[in-house]
């Protein structure tokens, strides 16, 4: 158990990368072995070894696969690309200036994050195809516009450029003025001074929530399917849902085509290993701040109309489609008044379907990832950042696993390990098999989150309180957390919002007899019973929306958060 | 305190974790409407006392989880989508052969000594009835220039009964048809559901094979929408129930399909605007008897099943 920890205290290092090190295994590495096992051994499933790597070949050698594999680079690159041009400047005025109502800006931009992707985009379609709502408002569609890569870029961003807005955000207002200060005094031009250091200071955020966005937006289904399967654009996850629905199943092809997105996710992130491992990051280093931001000045309108402008693209656009859609006795009666309805609210209400348990579950569900991967994530950060132990890189590694992994894969894995005759007990017919379904696919949000944040941390503060006589224990509970828990506690809100509304594994691996709110969405549609699963959609989006935010608001009170 | 506080937390969650696992007697897993299930479900265990758990996807969901749970599986009764299914299965012997009572009056077409149709739905023109279009009645209708860019297909490679359609008829004109509506800009889009809620809203006017119950169900909730089965014929797709033969309750199973094919049972289905199985219970729509079937052999047609698909995505794929 000896570890070369700081200062040589072995006890709090060694306990978290222990944590960290069996935490990871259970969640991570059991189903992504299953899934590796699977595309050599195609007859796993029935518990056989025969013929090794004979699916390899025939997999590989499909001719559309370089197709597939382009456009996921394409559309990947193009959400990145998209994401980043709407929320950086957002964050970064939102991190230095005195923005007005920005806490009321705050959590608007949080609603697209709580949307889910596949509600979203029907949103999108129903309010810009031919006679959508669009046309019906003023007369005009915009479906051409909609249904390309464009489209499916912008809708896509809209989703995940959260993700960036939020940690740009965070991670320019910690680095603060002050380095940019010193620049100014040295003759640098505010504008020199920004792109030259706190820019570059806020590296380690920026990097870390781009590489998400481009693992989420390689690994989404709802959208390319809806979307892009007209404008004939396949991609990998496509492909992958074909082989696992179309019978004969082919387990084994889809289980390489996944590992052939691992590879993707794990190059972006060994890029961002490497662009961040050429300096040093760390702005944290215990002496005070200015907390005090500029005011904006003449910016004021243009900076006002540009969070107005994205904030109505971004939640304004699918809540309104959303709403409109669960409000409609009818789709076909469109909007007018005589078709407004309650209905579909009176029935989610009278647990029509079993919804009202769906909710439960999925909130349960919620709570409890969002808890055992913010322990994992913190752990496995702390041991890969701060300590010098040996196989941290493979820690490091596992932790991103999980983000190429598509939904479905990571259900069938589950199933094939937790499935074995010879188990003397398993989750597996449980709900906790969702649970692990659910940190295996969002483990890597807390740990990029607190990663980060770790890497921005000096060193010196942890070595003084040793000095001062804490413990390796004390240091971390009371010098270290509290410094990484905004970011730890952002992670952990967004893993809630996100466990609660999984859909492609939830399909597959839910136990019988179980419901979750996606799944109650998803079987009202394939019913064709869209107004209904609109209006769980909407009651699940407002309530993903607002007990996080109490909850932050509680701890703000009780002072265990400062910001 | 803080300990006692956690002990509460871990019980809670795990109490609601646990909460949907009841040890049943039989496992189902269906595809298709949860309604129906939940109404045979309860309507089973009312009867015999014997619980029910289910699993509800769609048939490629359903047979995803089944493979994967090969190793040690726990379904004891499975309802497809897709007769294909039956065949395939029979075929790895995989189903414990029943010939239920109940089954008497069910076609012989529609039953083999291990398996028998649930329901049966059908394939037809789904029609806006607001779409401003003339009304069709032919396949063929839809390449008029009238639904010029207003048809959906469900994609065949989705969906085993808009496979048997696109079969079907592709092997009377080879192909021509599929041609026409993609010239006349019909696309390819999604599976049923997918195809059909453009229509509901208007961006299209028809769906060329739209399942009907639930455009039916969706005609019954007050949509301006309508299904049309043209006289030159359309495919039907019944839905097998099957026992597998790894089942440690057959018994039970086996009054699973029974209470299935009871008359309550079969009302149950026929209110979900399925055709029933057995011909002598009524239902509020169109039966086999009205509709004209066209003719194809379906061992052939599913042994083509790559060539057709891949001259469908050819016509239709890309740009």
């Amino acid at each position: 158990m000896k570890a070369n920890g700081i200062g040589g205290a072995a006890q709090s290092p060694a306990l978290a990368a222990w944590l960290a090190i069996v935490g990871l295994t259970l969640v991570v590495a059991v189903p992504f072995i299953a899934v590796v096992l699977q595309g050599i051994f195609p007859n796993l499933g029935q518990g056989s070894f025969a013929g090794p790597f004979s699916s390899l070949l025939a997999t590989l050698a499909d001719s559309a696969l370089i197709g597939m594999a382009g456009n996921t680079l394409l559309l990947g690159g193009c959400v990145v690309l998209a994401s980043a041009v709407v929320a950086v400047p957002l964050g970064v005025f939102r991190a230095l200036y005195r923005i007005p109502y920005a806490p009321f800006w705050d959590v608007v931009l949080l609603v697209p994050f709580m949307i889910p992707p596949y509600i979203a985009t029907l949103g999108w379609i129903m309010t810009l195809q031919p006679r959508g709502y669009l046309q019906q408002l003023v007369g005009f569609n915009l479906a051409p516009f909609l249904f390309s890569l464009f489209g499916m870029t912008l809708v896509m961003a809209f989703n995940t450029f959260p993700v960036v807005y939020f940690a740009v955000s965070r991670t320019v207002e910690a680095v603060g003025s002050r380095y940019a200060d010193v620049g100014r005094v040295f003759g640098a031009t505010p504008a020199r001074a920004f792109w030259r250091i706190t820019l570059p200071l806020s590296a380690p955020g920026l990097a870390a929530s781009l590489m998400l966005v481009f693992a989420a937006a390689i690994e989404e289904y709802g959208t390319p399917a809806a979307l892009g399967r007209r404008a004939g654009f396949q991609v990998l996850v496509t492909g992958i849902d074909l082989r696992i629905t179309d019978w004969p199943i082919d387990l084994p092809g889809a289980a390489i085509l996944s590992l052939l997105l691992v590879a993707m996710s794990l190059v972006t992130f060994l890029a961002q290993r490497w662009i961040l491992s050429r300096r040093s990051y760390q702005t944290v280093g215990g002496k005070p701040t200015a907390k005090d931001k500029r005011p904006l000045g003449a910016l004021k309108v243009p900076v006002m109309i540009a969070f107005a402008v994205v904030a109505f693209l971004a939640t304004g656009v699918p809540l309104l489609s959303i709403l409109a859609t669960a409000l409609s006795r009818t789709i076909s009666g469109g909007l007018s008044l005589g078709n407004l309805s309650l209905n579909n609210f009176i029935l989610v209400f009278g647990n029509s379907a079993g919804a009202v348990g769906a909710l439960v579950n999925s909130f349960s569900l919620g709570i409890a990832t969002a808890l055992i991967t913010g322990l994992i994530g913190v752990t496995a950060a702390y041991t890969v950042v701060k300590t010098r132990m040996r196989g941290r890189m493979t820690i490091d590694v596992m932790t991103i696993l999980p983000n190429a992994l598509p939904g479905i894969v990571v259900a069938v894995g589950l199933i094939l390990a937790w499935n074995m005759p010879w188990l003397p007990a398993t989750p597996y017919n449980t709900g906790f098999i969702l649970l692990l379904a659910y940190c295996c696919i969002l483990l890597p949000q807390p740990v990029r989150y607190t990663t980060a944040a770790f890497q921005q941390i000096g060193d010196n503060l942890e070595a003084a309180a040793r000095v001062f006589g804490a413990s390796g224990i004390t240091a971390f509970r009371r010098i270290l957390l509290p410094l990484v828990f905004p970011s730890l506690a952002s992670a952990m809100l967004l893993v809630f919002a996100l466990a609660s509304r999984e859909l492609v594994a939830s399909v597959v691996v839910a136990p019988v007899g179980m419901q979750t709110i996606a799944t109650f969405i998803w079987r009202q549609f394939e019913q064709g019973s869209i107004g209904l699963g609109m209006a769980m959609a909407f009651i699940a989006i407002v309530i993903t929306t607002l007990l996080p935010l109490l909850l932050l608001t509680l701890l703000r009170r009780s002072g265990l958060v400062a910001e | 305190m803080l300990k006692s506080l956690k002990s509460i937390t871990f019980g809670v969650v795990a109490a609601a974790l646990t909460a949907g696992v009841a040890h049943a007697d039989v496992t189902v897993y269906t595809a298709g409407p949860q309604s129906l299930i939940d109404k045979l479900s309860a309507g089973f265990t009312k009867q015999t006392g014997i619980k029910v758990n289910v699993f509800q996807a769609t048939t490629g969901k359903v047979m995803a989880r089944i493979e994967a749970e090969a190793a040690n599986p726990v379904v004891d009764v499975l309802v497809s989508a897709s007769w294909d299914t039956a065949t395939d299965f029979a075929k790895r012997g995989w189903l414990v052969k029943y010939s239920s009572p109940n089954a008497a009056k069910v076609p012989d077409f529609l039953k083999t000594d291990s398996a028998v149709a649930q329901g049966i739905s059908a394939l037809g023109i789904a029609w806006n009835t607001k779409s401003g279009t003339p009304k069709p009645t032919e396949w063929a209708d839809l390449t008029k220039k009238e639904y010029k860019d207003l048809v959906n297909i469900p994609d065949p490679a989705q969906s085993g009964s808009s496979f048997e359609l696109t079969a079907a008829l592709a092997g009377q004109d080879n192909f021509k048809l599929f041609n026409d509506l993609k010239a006349n800009g019909a696309i390819i889009a999604g599976a049923n559901a997918d195809a059909l809620n453009p229509v509901l809203q208007g961006a299209k006017a028809a769906v060329f094979g739209a399942v009907d119950y639930i455009t039916l169900a969706a005609k019954a909730k007050g949509e301006s929408i309508d299904v049309i089965f043209p006289a030159s014929g359309t495919v039907i797709a019944p839905r097998p129930a099957m026992i597998l033969n790894w089942s440690k309750n057959q018994d039970d199973a086996k009054k699973f399909i029974d209470y299935m094919l009871s008359d309550e049972g079969q009302k149950a289905v026929a209110d979900e605007m399925l055709m029933p199985a057995r011909t002598d219970i009524p239902a509020n729509r169109p039966l086999i008897s009205d509709l004209k079937l066209l003719k194809y052999d379906a061992a052939a047609v599913y042994g083509k099943r790559k060539e057709t698909l891949a001259e469908i995505t050819k016509i239709y794929g890309g740009k």
